[in-house]
């Protein structure tokens, strides 16, 4: 019997060497040490087995049992192991391929620009107003101190509706509009962000564009403050180290009134093609404004005194984006928009 | 205006050189365009003169000049036919250069040495120079050029001009005499100015024959007549000529020079009438309506009854401001002129010259406002040139006056100065830049100026023009920066302009790219697409099909997908926030409704991708943007077929919904009607368009966070099969009343058509999601419920279940 039992051994780890599969290795542990197992119908043929033999063989048995037990829990890992290694192989991907395609959507380059710039005023206490684009003579030029047949209303080239109704050629109409809903209220302090409108067409002129015009009306507001705030939001949009410089200028609506440069952003105040080599950019207009405008919006200039300022919309995305012809502000090109 | 260096420092001393004086100029507020230099680049070109003309023994293309340059004498081939023996030419002699750098060297034309070359005025880069016969040819120049002598010094070409960009309240500074007090002023220099400059009024004996009628005192305050006799019409002096083209003005005759020169001197515009084409009396009168005019340009003009004119007994003989009549123009054959220096109104002159769209040098002076104070200083200018140039004899005078703008004087303080700048200057500092700008004044108090303005300076009319005025002499850099003072306010946007940020967020979020397009549209596209209350035209559009106020985004919209498909820009996903114009009546009597709407359009499908199949911009894509801007709004829309309205021809039938809130409709979303996408070179977009305002109003943006539930849910799928007309969304509706309080949610997640489906049926796959807040669900009522749902649709709708 010992024989029998060494032969099962043997036999056995010989066939568990060759195993591949796991399921291979349960059936042959069935086969071997199952209800009906080679070894296991050995067990029960101990009936036949002298007193004094039944221990010394089932020592053996047992033995035998516990090393192929071991040398299956063996075979186990290892196959395991092996069967890990193929799935890390087979699962390999080419990490090269494009990730997932998430769609994004693009905000327009001018909207863009006026969100921003409606942050800065409104982190600085500003209201935003708004106002019609298809104003009335008197808010658009009258009531800003421009009378009809004023040289100064040739610097804008008006579309008319009628002869009295027209597109707004800024967004200043909303300065008196906004003072003659909030009078005698102190202070006065919006922007208003808008479409304006001037019978224009060329690489540096559409005749629609956007402004933000600015208004701080209130007792003992000075051109110092004017400054003051326009540098404050210059950094803001342009960068920390921006500087501002303030040029005399003419609007019928301010004065004194001033030409607002900043610093150039690309060259820092060099001179370069942007700067056109002085160093300095324009990007608004900007003064006190007019004793009559303030009348116009029921306030006294006597006891009252504000700044307004205007920018073109375009013109700082042109400079913030560095795009070249505000055509391309217009052509909604998706190739363009999705840029921003 | 242009302004010549040469011309400038007449009056100024100073060797402040062109750029740093455009500099100075525009940090004070007179804007610099550019500075132009007179001589384009040439060098080394003589004046010199033909003494032979051979033909070329080789060519018959070609001349050989024998020409004198001082003592040289030079042999020039050129290919020019218009010299001629004894001309006076221009020659780049061997080592000249020519604007553009092309430079000239000694060298041999058909065995003929050439040892220079004849230039033409284009080759110079020159204008109105010359005799007549240089067109097209050498220019020849007149005969009593100095032989020998350098071009550029003939010409005064070693100059330079600056450009002035004057804003409208500085027409002072279309004078060089004014000019010069500015840069005077800047400069810190005191110019010295002769006395005419300084409005010295000249005297003659009164002109008895010659009456002057003024009829409209409200459009001419003045006018004078300066009569000369013994004209002899002549060229002017080439320093005048010199001058003139600096300036821009192209010299004609001594006569017409001079009204020229003295305009430019002293910003008057003049006009000189030949007096013997005059008859009677000089009216200044509004033209009768339809009253005829042939203006000096030689085109017959006719006239409105507002329109101001110079006439005689017989008829206008001048547009006044704007131009002279031909018949009383001078000519070579003039003797006697009537010189007239007159005041007219400005925005008279501006809506004539506007209605007949003439422009000139003088209508653009009288627009901007002419000082009426130097009519006649001007004239005595005029008369002394006349006698200078030997031009004719200033013999009598005519004047009628019947305004003259008072006197002003401005109360300046030295307190208000420095509140309204946020400075702190002294009187002194005051004192300085009144005395720099030239102004009288008195000091009422130490810090109290009485400031007297000049008439020439019409601009500074209240306390904060003289404030600017200081301002800017001072310079703006001495203004600090400060912040206001006042009481603080918190800055925020309204809710409806936070509001539309959010959708505007949103639609990026979905995917879809915002466009701003123009407010103005193509009629045509405007009345398909927009409102039946008509739209608003534009009485002077760009062009034609930007000539409508929109009163839909959906054209603007269809417009840019076109363009963008026109390029191969097929995959779309567009949208717009903007405003539509609706009329309440036309034509506009009053302020139209400005309306934010808020559109999209979606065309092709989204980026294709290896991992997933590509999801189409169709129907049901912008259907799921839309409940996106539902979802964020806070309200449920709901989709009603269109019927009835202009949408049913616009907008596939089959394929498009009037959008609702509560019974309100407040918009509309479709695939294109079948076609008219051709005509737009689209693939079947879809389309939609909302009104903000209306679903602001429904909109609810309060958030009340509820908890979620303690227990787990349970989820059952449904496939039933339905007749394929039964709209999916009523089943779902009734699924969820069926299932009771303790349905939670009912989704359709698969829609199938097709075999094993029976003809005219669909098969619908619904999740039902089960949840108590009180307790763990048992399977078996789950069961029990979802039976019930099961046999209630089939008894209501024939619905057979799938499994
Ligand atoms: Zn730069």
């Amino acid at each position: 019997m010992r024989e029998e039992i060494q032969r099962i051994k043997e036999k056995t780890l010989a066939e568990l060497e060759k195993v591949n599969l796991m399921e291979e290795l349960q059936e042959l542990k069935v086969k071997v040490m199952g209800k009906k197992g080679s070894l296991t119908s050995l067990l029960k043929q101990m009936g036949g087995l002298s007193p004094e033999e039944r221990p010394i063989i089932g020592q053996v048995i047992n033995e035998v049992r516990t090393q192929l037990e071991e040398a299956w829990e063996n075979q186990a890992r290892n196959l395991e192991k092996k069967a890990l290694a193929r799935r890390l192989e087979e699962e390999r991907i080419d990490i090269s391929l494009p990730g997932f395609y998430l769609p994004k959507g693009h905000q327009h380059p001018l909207s863009k620009v006026i969100e921003e710039i409606e942050d800065i005023f409104v982190g600085m206490g500003f209201t935003i107003a708004e106002g019609p684009e298809i104003e009335t003579d008197y808010y658009n030029f009258e009531a800003l101190n421009l009378p009809k047949d004023h040289p100064a209303r040739d610097m804008q080239d008006t579309f008319f509706i009628t002869e009295d109704i027209l597109l707004r050629t800024q967004t200043s109409p909303v300065q008196v509009r906004t003072m003659q809903k909030m009078k005698p209220g102190l202070p006065v302090k919006i922007i208003a962000p808008g479409k304006v409108y001037r019978n224009d067409d060329d690489a540096t002129h559409s005749p629609m564009f956007h402004q933000v015009e600015g208004l701080l009306v209130d007792k003992g507001v000075r051109m110092s403050d004017l400054k003051g705030i326009l540098l404050y939001f210059s950094r803001q949009m342009f960068g920390e180290s921006r500087e501002i410089r303030l040029r005399p200028s003419f609007f019928p609506f301010t004065e004194p009134s001033a030409e607002v440069d900043v610093s150039c952003m690309l060259c820092g105040g060099e001179g370069c093609r942007l700067c056109k080599g002085t160093g300095w950019i324009e990007i608004l207009g900007s003064g006190m404004v007019h004793p009559r405008v303030l009348e116009s919006g029921g306030y006294n200039p006597n006891e009252v005194t504000g700044f307004a300022f205007g920018m073109g919309v375009e013109r700082i995305a042109m400079l913030k984006y560095g795009i070249e012809d505000m055509r391309l502000l217009f052509d909604n090109d998706i190739r363009f928009l999705e840029q921003f | 205006m242009r302004v010549s260096m040469k011309w400038l420092k007449q009056y100024i001393n100073s060797n402040v050189g062109p750029e740093e004086l455009a500099e100075i100029l525009t940090s004070g507020g007179i804007e610099v365009g550019a500075v132009e230099c007179l001589n384009k680049g040439f060098k080394d070109v003589y004046i010199g003169e033909i003494k032979a003309i051979h033909p070329h023994p080789d060519s018959d293309k070609l001349q050989v000049c024998l020409v004198q340059i001082d003592t040289k004498e030079l042999t020039i081939v050129t290919g020019a036919t218009n010299v001629l023996q004894g001309d006076k030419i221009p020659v780049a002699v061997p080592g000249a250069v020519l604007p553009g750098g092309k430079e000239i060297q000694p060298t041999e034309l058909r065995g003929i040495p050439s040892n220079g070359m004849l230039c033409s005025d284009k080759e110079l880069g020159i204008e109105s120079v010359g005799l007549d016969r240089s067109k097209g040819g050498i220019l020849i120049l007149p005969s009593d050029a100095p032989v020998g002598k350098k071009l550029e010094d003939y010409l005064e070409l070693d100059d330079h001009v600056l450009e002035l960009e004057l804003y409208p309240n500085r027409p002072d500074c279309l004078s060089m005499v004014n000019v010069a007090r500015e840069v005077g002023t800047l400069l810190g220099v005191q110019p010295s100015l002769p006395e005419w400059a300084q409005g010295e009024v000249p005297v003659w004996p009164e002109d008895i024959k010659q009456k002057v009628e003024i009829e409209n005192p409200d459009l001419s305050w003045r006018y004078a007549a300066l009569l000369v006799d013994d004209v002899v019409i002549k060229p002017s002096p080439l320093w005048m000529q010199n001058r003139l083209r600096a300036a821009g003005i192209r010299p004609i005759n001594n006569i017409v020079d001079i009204t020229n020169y003295c305009m430019l001197e002293m910003g008057q515009p003049l006009h000189a009438f030949d007096r013997d084409k005059l008859n009677g009396t000089i009216r200044v009168r509004l033209a009768s309506q339809g009253e005829k005019i042939v203006s000096l340009d030689g085109t017959e003009r006719k006239l409105d009854s507002d329109m101001l004119v110079i006439a005689d007994d017989r008829g206008p003989v001048a547009i006044a401001g704007v131009m002279g009549g031909l018949d009383s123009e001078v000519t070579d054959k003039t003797t006697k002129i009537l010189f007239e220096s007159a005041h007219f109104l400005g925005a008279s002159i501006r809506r004539t010259s506007r209605k007949l769209g003439l422009r000139s040098e003088s209508s653009s002076r009288f627009e901007k406002g002419v000082n009426p104070y130097w009519a006649v200083p001007t004239l005595g200018r005029v008369a002394e040139l006349l006698i200078e140039l030997e031009a004719g004899n200033p013999m009598s005078f005519t004047e009628k006056v019947c305004y003259l703008p008072p006197a002003v004087q401005i109360e300046v303080s030295l307190n208000r100065v420095n509140k309204v700048l946020g400075v702190d200057y002294t009187s002194q500092e005051i004192e300085k830049v009144l005395d720099a700008l030239n102004f009288a004044y008195k000091q009422k108090q130490e810090d109290i100026f009485l400031v007297d303005i000049p008439s020439y300076r019409q601009d500074i009319k209240i306390e904060v023009d003289m404030i600017e005025e200081i301002a800017r002499v001072i310079g703006y850099d001495r203004i600090p920066t400060t912040l206001p003072a006042g009481a603080q306010t918190g800055g925020r946007r309204t809710p409806e302009q936070a509001f539309r940020l959010k959708l505007r967020k949103t639609l990026i979020k979905c995917g879809m790219n915002e466009v701003v397009s123009y407010s103005f549209v193509k009629k045509e596209s405007d009345q398909i697409w927009g409102s039946d209350r008509g739209n608003i035209p534009l009485l002077n559009p760009l062009r034609e099909e930007l000539g409508t106020m929109r009163t839909s985004l959906l054209p603007g919209l269809l417009e840019i997908a076109s363009r963008n498909s026109a390029r191969r820009n097929m995959d779309l996903l567009l949208f717009e926030i903007g405003s539509v114009y609706l009329p309440k009546e036309l034509p506009l009597t009053a302020l139209p409704e400005e309306v934010t709407r808020i559109a999209g359009l979606a065309q092709g499908g989204d980026k294709r991708h290896w991992l997933v199949p590509q999801a189409k911009y169709d129907f049901f894509y912008v259907k799921g943007i839309l409940s996106e801007i539902a979802k964020e709004s806070g309200v449920q829309f709901e989709y009603r077929r269109v019927e009835g309205s202009k949408y049913k021809t616009l907008l596939h039938p089959g394929r498009s919904a009037e959008i609702f809130i509560q019974g309100i409709n407040i918009g509309v979303v479709g695939e294109i009607y079948p076609q008219l996408d051709q005509e737009w070179g689209l693939q079947r977009p879809v389309l939609f368009e909302l009104d903000f305002a209306q679903l602001f109003k429904e909109s609810n943006q309060t958030i009340i966070a509820k908890s979620y539930p303690r227990f787990p849910a349970i989820q059952r799928d449904l496939a039933v099969v339905v007749p394929k007309d039964i709209p999916a969304e009523k089943i779902q509706k009734r699924v969820f009343e069926l299932g009771g309080e303790l349905l939670k949610e009912v989704e359709i997640f698969d829609v199938y058509q097709g075999h094993p489906v029976p003809e005219g049926h669909k098969s619908l796959a619904l999740t039902m999601r089960y949840q108590s807040a009180e307790r763990t669900l048992k399977d078996e009522e789950v069961n029990a419920l979802n039976s019930n749902i099961l046999s209630g649709i089939q008894q209501e709708f024939g619905a057979e279940w799938r499994k």
